[in-house]
This record gives C-alpha cells, sequence and structure tokens, in this order.
C-alpha cells in the first residue's frame, strides 16, 4: 500500500458542508504520482467542492489534505506553486489578449518566464491567436488558454475540471497526448469529467465520488474487468416480460433498463453468459435483436452512483425517460 | 512591486478605464471654456459680479479650481471604476485563479489597489493637464489675461496640493474598493457609494449639528478638506468647505485608507471564494 507521502493527493476523512448541505461526508482519497487520475461523480456529488479544497479556495470543515507529499492548509500556499488547476469555467481577463492572459497569471504565484509563455501558446494551438483579445475566442479556444494558465508553472499536480468541455476533436486528441505525456514524464494529472469515454480512454486510475463519498478507487483496468456486462435489446413492449427473466440469470438489482424506448436491457453477467441470457430469452418466446457483451466505464458509473430506486414497469411508448429513471431489480 | 506594475498593465487596456478617464477630462475642460464663454456674456451686463469667474480662469487661482474640479468629478468616477474593477475580479473569476496559484490573497488584495492607485494617480495628472489648456481656452475666450501661470513658486504649491489630492482621491477610492471587495460584487459596490452620495448630501441638512459633525470625518468630506484648496479671495474652495484642518484631514484620509484597505484584505484572506 502506498503511503500518502508518496500520493500526489490524499485525503483523510474530508468534509464540507454548505449551511445544511452537505458537499463532502468524509472523502478519502489516493492519488498516486505519475498517473492521470479520473474523478467521477454524479451532478452534486461533491467533486467541483473537492477542487476547490485542493486548491485552497474554500477550507474543509474538518479532514486532511495531502499534496505532493506535504500537508496543506491556509498557511501552505505556496504548495501551489507546484500545482496548476483549471477549477470549472477558463476565467480570462477578456479585454486582453491570450498573451496578456498568460503574462499576469504569470506574475501571480510562481513567476513564469516569457519562453514558458510561447512554449505554451504553440502547445495549446493559439500561437497564431496570441495577440487576439479573448473577447473574440471562441469557448474552445478559451478552454485552450484555460488550460494553459493551469500549466503556467509547468506544475507537478494539474487539476482539471471537465478539461475537455467546448474542444473540437483535434483538440481533445490533443489533450489527451498531452495528459498522457505529462504522467509519462513523472507529472500527475487530476481530471474531473462527465465525458466518460473521454475519461476511459485517458486514465489510467479511476476514483467515482457520489453523494459526498468516494464509492470506489482503482486502476481502471481492474474495476472493469470486475463490471462483467451483458447487454441486450428487445421490441419495446417485451421489455416488462424480458426483466424478470434476465433478473433469474443475474440476480437482484443486477439488471437495469439501459433505454427502454429502444428496449436494451443490461444485466450483471459475466461476459460468457451472455449465449446463456440468448437463450433463455429465446425459450419465452422473446428474440433479441441486438447482444453486447463486455464492460464499460459508464455501466460501472451508473451502478456505483444510482440511487436505489422500487422496481419500475417499463415507461409507456412514446414517454420520455426520467433523468432519476433506469433503476430496476 | 511586479505584481502592481503587472496590474497597471492589466487594468490599462480596459474600457471602464478609459471611459472614466474620458468622462472626467471632458466634464472638466467643458466646465473651463463654458466658463469663459459665460464670463463674456456676463461681463457684458453690468453690475454682475464676475470674481469667481475671474478666479476660475486666471492663474494662479486657476490651479486649485483645476485640482477642486478635477478632485469632484474624478472622486465620483473613480469611486464607480474602482468599485467595477474590484468587482469584476470575482465575477470573472480571475481572483480564483491567482489564488489557485498560490498567490498569497493579501498581497493580491494590496496590489490590486496599488494598480488602480497608479492608475488613479495618472488620471488625476491626466485631467489636471487638460485642466490648464482647458483654462487657458476659457481665458482667452472671456478675454482675460492668463495671470502667473509659470510662476514658481506658485508651481512648487501647486503641485504639493497636486500629490494631496492624489493621496485623497486613492483614499476616497478606497471605499469602493473595500465595499466591492467584501461584497465580491460590482453592483453592491456602486450602490454602497450612490447610497452614500446622497446620504453625504442630504444628511447634513437634516440632521442634528452634533450629528452633522460626524459627516466632517467621512471620506468624502476629509478627502476634501485633506487636498487644502483656496477659493476666490482665498476662502475656502468648494471642495474644500468642511471644517477639519487640512492636515488633519489629511491624516485621516490616509487613516480611512489603511483602515479600508485591512477590511478588504482581511475579508478576502478569510473568505470562501466559490464560482
Amino acid at each position: 500500500m502506498t503511503t500518502p507521502a508518496t500520493m500526489a493527493i490524499a485525503t483523510r476523512d474530508l468534509k464540507k458542508s454548505y449551511g445544511k448541505q452537505i458537499a463532502l461526508a468524509g472523502l478519502d482519497l489516493d492519488v498516486p504520482s505519475g498517473v492521470v487520475y479520473g474523478f467521477l461523480g454524479p451532478n452534486g456529488a461533491g467533486k467541483t467542492t473537492t477542487m476547490r479544497l485542493l486548491t485552497g479556495l474554500i477550507r474543509p470543515d474538518s479532514g486532511s489534505i495531502s499534496l505532493l507529499g506535504r500537508k496543506f492548509g491556509a498557511s501552505h500556499e505556496h504548495i501551489l506553486y507546484d500545482v496548476g488547476a483549471l477549477i470549472e469555467a477558463p476565467s480570462l481577463y477578456p479585454h486582453l489578449s491570450a498573451r496578456d492572459n498568460l503574462i499576469v497569471f504569470g506574475a501571480t504565484g510562481k513567476r513564469v518566464s516569457s519562453a514558458r509563455i510561447d512554449e505554451l501558446l504553440e502547445l495549446v494551438g493559439l500561437r497564431d491567436r496570441a495577440r487576439d483579445r479573448v473577447s473574440h475566442y471562441s469557448m474552445g479556444m478559451k478552454q485552450r488558454l484555460g488550460i494553459a494558465v493551469a500549466m503556467l508553472n509547468d506544475p507537478s499536480l494539474l487539476l482539471l475540471d471537465e478539461p475537455a468541455n467546448g474542444l473540437d476533436p483535434s483538440g481533445i486528441v490533443a489533450l489527451r497526448d498531452t495528459m498522457k505525456g505529462l504522467a509519462a514524464a513523472g507529472k500527475t494529472v487530476f481530471i474531473s469529467s462527465h465525458i466518460l469515454p473521454e475519461v476511459e480512454q485517458m486514465a489510467d486510475i479511476v476514483g467515482i465520488v457520489s453523494a459526498g463519498r468516494l464509492v470506489t478507487q482503482g486502476p481502471l483496468d481492474q474495476l472493469l474487468a470486475g463490471q462483467a456486462l451483458v447487454r441486450v435489446k428487445v421490441r419495446p413492449d417485451e421489455v416488462a416480460a424480458a426483466m424478470p427473466l434476465l433478473v433469474g440469470l443475474a440476480g437482484d438489482g443486477r439488471v437495469q433498463i439501459s433505454d427502454a424506448a429502444a428496449g436494451w436491457l443490461s444485466a450483471r453477467i459475466a461476459a460468457d453468459r451472455a449465449a446463456d441470457v440468448n437463450r433463455t430469452l429465446a425459450a419465452a418466446g422473446i428474440y433479441a435483436s441486438g447482444l453486447e457483451a463486455g464492460s464499460d466505464l459508464e455501466s460501472l458509473f451508473l451502478e456505483l452512483t444510482a440511487p436505489i430506486a422500487p422496481p419500475q414497469a417499463p415507461p409507456r411508448p412514446g414517454a420520455i425517460p426520467g433523468w432519476n429513471s433506469g433503476v430496476a431489480s | 512591486m511586479t505584481l502592481a506594475l503587472v496590474g497597471v498593465r492589466k487594468f490599462w487596456t480596459r474600457s471602464a478605464t478609459i471611459v472614466s478617464l474620458i468622462i472626467a477630462v471632458v466634464l472638466v475642460a467643458l466646465e473651463f471654456v463654458l466658463v469663459g464663454v459665460s464670463y463674456r456674456s456676463a461681463s457684458a451686463e453690468s453690475g454682475l459680479d464676475t470674481s469667481t469667474f475671474t478666479w476660475l480662469l486666471t492663474f494662479p487661482g486657476a490651479y486649485d479650481a483645476i485640482l477642486a474640479l478635477s478632485f469632484e468629478f474624478l472622486g465620483i468616477v473613480g469611486l464607480i471604476y474602482v468599485a467595477t474593477v474590484a468587482g469584476s475580479e470575482w465575477s470573472w473569476g480571475t481572483l480564483k485563479v491567482a489564488v489557485a496559484r498560490g498567490q498569497s490573497r493579501w498581497q493580491y488584495t494590496i496590489a490590486t489597489f496599488a494598480s488602480l492607485s497608479i492608475l488613479l494617480a495618472l488620471g488625476l495628472l491626466i485631467t489636471f493637464v487638460v485642466g490648464i489648456v482647458a483654462a487657458v481656452i476659457g481665458g482667452s475666450v472671456a478675454g482675460l489675461p492668463m495671470g502667473n501661470i509659470g510662476d514658481l513658486g506658485t508651481l512648487g504649491q501647486t503641485l504639493v496640493k497636486l500629490a494631496r489630492c492624489a493621496i485623497a482621491l486613492i483614499g476616497l477610492t478606497s471605499l469602493g474598493y473595500a465595499v466591492a471587495m467584501v461584497a465580491k460584487s460590482q453592483m453592491a459596490g456602486i450602490g454602497t457609494i450612490i447610497g452614500y452620495f446622497i446620504i453625504s448630501f442630504i444628511g447634513p441638512a437634516l440632521l442634528p449639528d452634533f450629528i452633522r459633525r460626524v459627516f466632517d470625518y467621512l471620506p468624502f468630506s476629509v478627502a476634501s478638506n485633506a487636498i487644502g484648496l483656496q477659493g476666490p479671495a482665498g476662502a475656502s474652495s468648494s471642495a474644500s468647505a468642511g471644517a477639519l484642518d487640512p492636515n488633519v484631514a489629511l491624516l485621516v484620509i490616509v487613516a480611512w485608507l489603511v483602515g479600508l484597505l485591512a477590511v478588504a484584505a482581511i475579508s478576502v484572506e478569510r473568505t470562501e471564494i466559490a464560482g
């Protein structure tokens, strides 16, 4: 087991409330050095609160934070000289150019050389627009500049909140390559995101937070290995009939309606039992028009973060599923 | 120091900076040109006292008049400008970026105001120089002699008054800065300033004498008195019509400056930065 001293980020029993609203209910994070760490969770799970705590913008009610092996508290802001952060939307001076924004932010915290500014403008693809006012930039260009600001001090630890927001496909690929390159160079990248396929492609380790607590944490391939899944597509009017058959194979609470309108169901069953699923459904006169076996981060995320709900009847044809629907026993 | 100088670069190109300066400069320049035009009309009518016009348009009296008007216009415009800039550090989230980069909160708060102070002092200098040109033009329109515009003794005294005016202006505008920083809002800063001005003008007329004296120690009154300007025939000018001695007023406005900056710095140091 790695000790907190060798972790890029280690939090212990971290708690934070806003009035009666509990944002973090005892978070224990362990982010090793030299990895890309994907920090996932539904809206309101405590991801942004965690980011703000890690950058000293807010202070915890209790618990401890260690950054780069050093205790981080109210009087330890100098530790952030080795940390870069993009929290929520990029915050920039709209009347200044990209270069001037980098110069202005470079004068705060750890001082930055002009060569570093040129290097970053090149890296994020803004060299040709470096003298244009940021107010004339697209959302994606502002996002690129926000990432450049986060990387100004060549940080050992980079904290990025939804870094792919607004980026075009080439920007996303470049971002992914850059993050992987940073991790390969021994730096740590901590990414909070909702775009699960992006995290799946980028992250070495994933932590999933729900209702202010970490519900799982570990290497992505190990988490997904334990996340066997079979997805089956039937006619929408046969979803109700198929459900108990799948529950019989997978067990209570392990079957979920993925897309009622399209007739997709997901069952937590080992991939090599896909044929059993097909056979059982066919024996009941339900013929699957689609069958997928494997595992994915989205299913893991939904399983770990979805609230426990009573069994649901399939929705009427044409009905729009609610944002909390989809979990069945 | 680096942070304050970079701050000047950061704020100089803001439209709020340029618009605020243009408003102050145009108002001061217009005042003197219009006084020149009015004097010419008034002097044609017999029996009208034109001594105030003469004081305004003839040097060295015009120096005090220019400083008084520059202070009054820049004081109001500067308060709103400083509150706007301070509030935008919150609304744009740029303070958040600086703090997340390990920048000390109180140093950033003080350095930002230092940048604004440099800009205010430059704005005062520009307004003052434009005011001199406008007074010369107004005087020539009125057909008045220029007077002792280049007298070294007068110039020396004027420079001292200009420096006092800059300190008074910076002290006064620290009010807008502190309110906006504590409230984390441009609108709160501007709204408080407008409310303060209304109370400053109405309050003394409505309140009993012993309460009215409290107003003599509030920022706008002490800042006006601290400049130590003279009006026509040696009377206090409109901008310095308060009860406090100019040197005492200067100390009081510096005390306000230090106190308000301390309030802003402590507030930013303790507050939670969200959004």
